[in-house]
């Protein structure tokens, strides 16, 4: 097996996992980590050993999905955006165990991908909101606020959906 | 229960396991098979023009700097100055005017140009000596020495006519121009200089080797659990291949010429002595990646397991396109037919990597070997015999001995092949 064969064995999985948060489907996941590895076996050598080979990976391969959103135009912030909506912490009142992953998943791709990709990069991929606004060139600000408009909506898709189920 | 709504989906992510799709991996390694293989011939190809830009700046000063601005009445007057007699005087073209000889500095070219020129004129400064030695040339070429010749009864006399008339510098260029008739192929081949590539198909069989014997590189090194040097012990030797493509010479000068081109050349080794079993032990201790489907492996022993065993051999196939990048330099013979000392390296870019089985059972590809690099290199040293059998075509014949080096992971050079080929072909010349 090939040293980079055994990258792939190794990293796929994570990664798929990656792309599949940033993309409209399985198929386009599919192409994101396709292109993923091809850009880490190209810029490897660019790879310092500061921190984990993970995720050093995990980062390529975010920002080879954010170029496709990118190259699909779906990424328009507002500047105007900046502060409408003030950081604050959100709150459900549900049972942890009776929601779903595939619920919470699905929720997130309604967003719209501006509010998507922020909410992705801060909450799941733990970025923080200047290493947000360097990667998709917007402002601190912008990101705060795109990041409070998502968590209002998925509050309330997730309210509505207890609401039913109750 | 209240619960931030970050915390619901960083505890709920952690959920979050998936299996990657089986298709993207060989997606993937197909792609980087074709940039590796784009990356290989763009360095062989940038290698190349790089090396034909040299070769051809290189002439271009001499020649066209010669035919602008070297005039022959500059010859005529250097000569006569040294008794030069035999060059007649030539009329002066207009641009000779930049270029005028300055007796007053024993003899030396005295530069009068505008600025717009002085660089270029410069540069003939700076190759002055081997303008002296290409000046004289091309005004035998063009002037005088093709009517000198048809007076001389022969080369010969020609020869010592000229050596009366050297200067003191250059006679020993001068003698070497003329030595074994060389000036007479000199003109020839600026006379027919127009025609200076040749595309030559290669067609011809090789035969595998290796320096070191019974080295099959199909044992694995790294096996813990087995002997060190598995299948070492197995009689591995070489089979005749054959070689396929097409060269393309440039005549550099009339002694030496340069060479590429694209060939796909096979290896072959066989080695035999082995057993065929249907015992598949845990680990492999071979460097034979089995293909899917493969339900057999080959040992160096008869039985293994107390499973049954079958005598066979296996035969290991590498196909490689090879760019090669050849000096030729022509020892005898004149320029009709004549034998050239062959020098130089090959790219090679592995394209085929086989192993077939061959028992009473079965004769079958059987997986690839696992240890060969993508990339290698080969040294190249032959003798070859060209025949111009008219004005558009030349016979080529080779005997090429090539030394293959960095071909195999974990194995020394030692181990890495060596062919004897032959090959020959019709080529056109353009």
């Amino acid at each position: 097996m090939s040293a980079q064969a055994k990258i792939y064995s190794l990293f796929a999985d994570k990664l798929f996992r990656v792309c599949l948060k940033y993309s409209k489907n399985y198929q386009d996941a599919e192409d994101t980590l396709q292109d993923s590895f091809l850009m880490i076996f190209k810029d490897i050598k660019k790879f310092k050993h500061k921190g984990s080979f993970e995720g050093w990976s995990k980062r390529v391969t975010v920002n080879v999905a954010l170029q496709k959103f990118r190259d699909k135009s779906v990424l328009q912030f507002d500047a105007m955006e900046d502060s409408k909506f003030p950081e604050e912490d959100v709150f459900v009142d549900v049972d942890e165990k009776n929601i779903s992953l595939d619920f919470l998943l699905s929720i997130i791709k309604e967003l719209p991908p501006k509010y998507q990709v922020v909410f992705n990069l801060y909450v799941l991929d733990r970025y923080s909101h200047q290493e947000i606004s360097e990667l998709l060139k917007i402002s601190t600000g912008t990101s705060k606020s795109n990041l409070s408009r998502a968590r209002k909506i998925l509050q309330e898709k997730i309210n509505n959906s207890t609401k039913k189920s109750s | 229960m209240k619960i931030n709504i970050d915390k619901l989906f960083q505890n709920k992510i952690k959920e979050f396991k998936v299996t990657t799709p089986y298709g993207v991996w060989p997606a993937v390694e197909t792609k980087l098979k074709r940039r590796r293989m784009l990356r290989f011939f763009g360095v062989s190809f940038v290698s190349l023009m790089g090396f034909m830009f040299l070769f051809f700046q290189a002439e271009k000063i001499v020649t066209t700097d010669l035919q602008k601005n070297t005039t022959t009445k500059q010859l005529v007057k250097e000569d006569s100055a040294n008794k030069f007699s035999i060059v007649p005087k030539v009329k002066t073209p207009e641009k000779v005017s930049s270029f005028v000889s300055d007796k007053s500095k024993e003899g030396q070219l005295k530069l009068i140009s505008s600025p717009k020129n002085s660089s270029k004129l410069s540069s003939n400064f700076i190759i002055k000596e081997s303008i002296r030695e290409e000046s004289f040339q091309k005004v035998i070429t063009n002037t005088v020495v093709e009517k000198q010749l048809k007076k001389f009864d022969s080369p010969v006399n020609n020869l010592d006519s000229l050596k009366k008339i050297k200067k003191k510098d250059l006679k020993k260029k001068r003698k070497e121009l003329v030595k074994k008739n060389d000036a007479i192929d000199s003109i020839k081949f600026e006379k027919g200089k127009r025609k200076r590539w040749n595309i030559i198909p290669v067609l011809g069989v090789s035969n595998s080797g290796r320096f070191s014997k019974n080295t099959t590189t199909l044992g694995s090194q790294r096996a813990v659990t087995y002997p060190e040097k598995y299948f070492d012990d197995n009689q591995s030797s070489g089979l005749i291949s054959n070689i396929l493509g097409f060269n393309i010479v440039f005549r550099a000068t009339n002694r030496i010429s340069i060479q590429t081109g694209i060939i796909s050349k096979e290896l072959r080794f066989i080695t035999e002595g082995l057993f065929l079993t249907e015992f598949i032990p845990d680990v492999n201790p071979t460097n034979i990646v089995y293909n899917p489907g493969v339900e057999v492996r080959f040992t160096n022993t008869p039985e293994i397991g107390g499973a049954y065993s079958e005598s066979t051999s296996l035969t290991q196939t590498i196909v490689y396109m090879e760019m090669p990048f050849e000096l030729k330099y022509r020892m005898f013979g004149n320029l009709k037919f004549n034998t050239n000392f062959i020098g130089g390296f090959s790219f090679l870019y592995l394209n085929k990597n086989e192993i077939r089985a061959k028992s009473n059972l079965l004769s079958r590809s059987i997986g690839k070997a696992d240890n060969i690099l993508t990339t290698s290199l080969s040294v190249n040293l032959g003798l070859d015999i060209e025949y111009h059998l008219s004005k558009r075509f030349v016979f080529n014949s080779a005997f090429m001995f090539k030394k293959h080096y960095n071909t195999y992971l974990n194995y020394g050079n030692e181990a890495a092949p060596y062919t004897i080929g032959m090959h020959a072909g019709i080529g056109y010349k353009f």
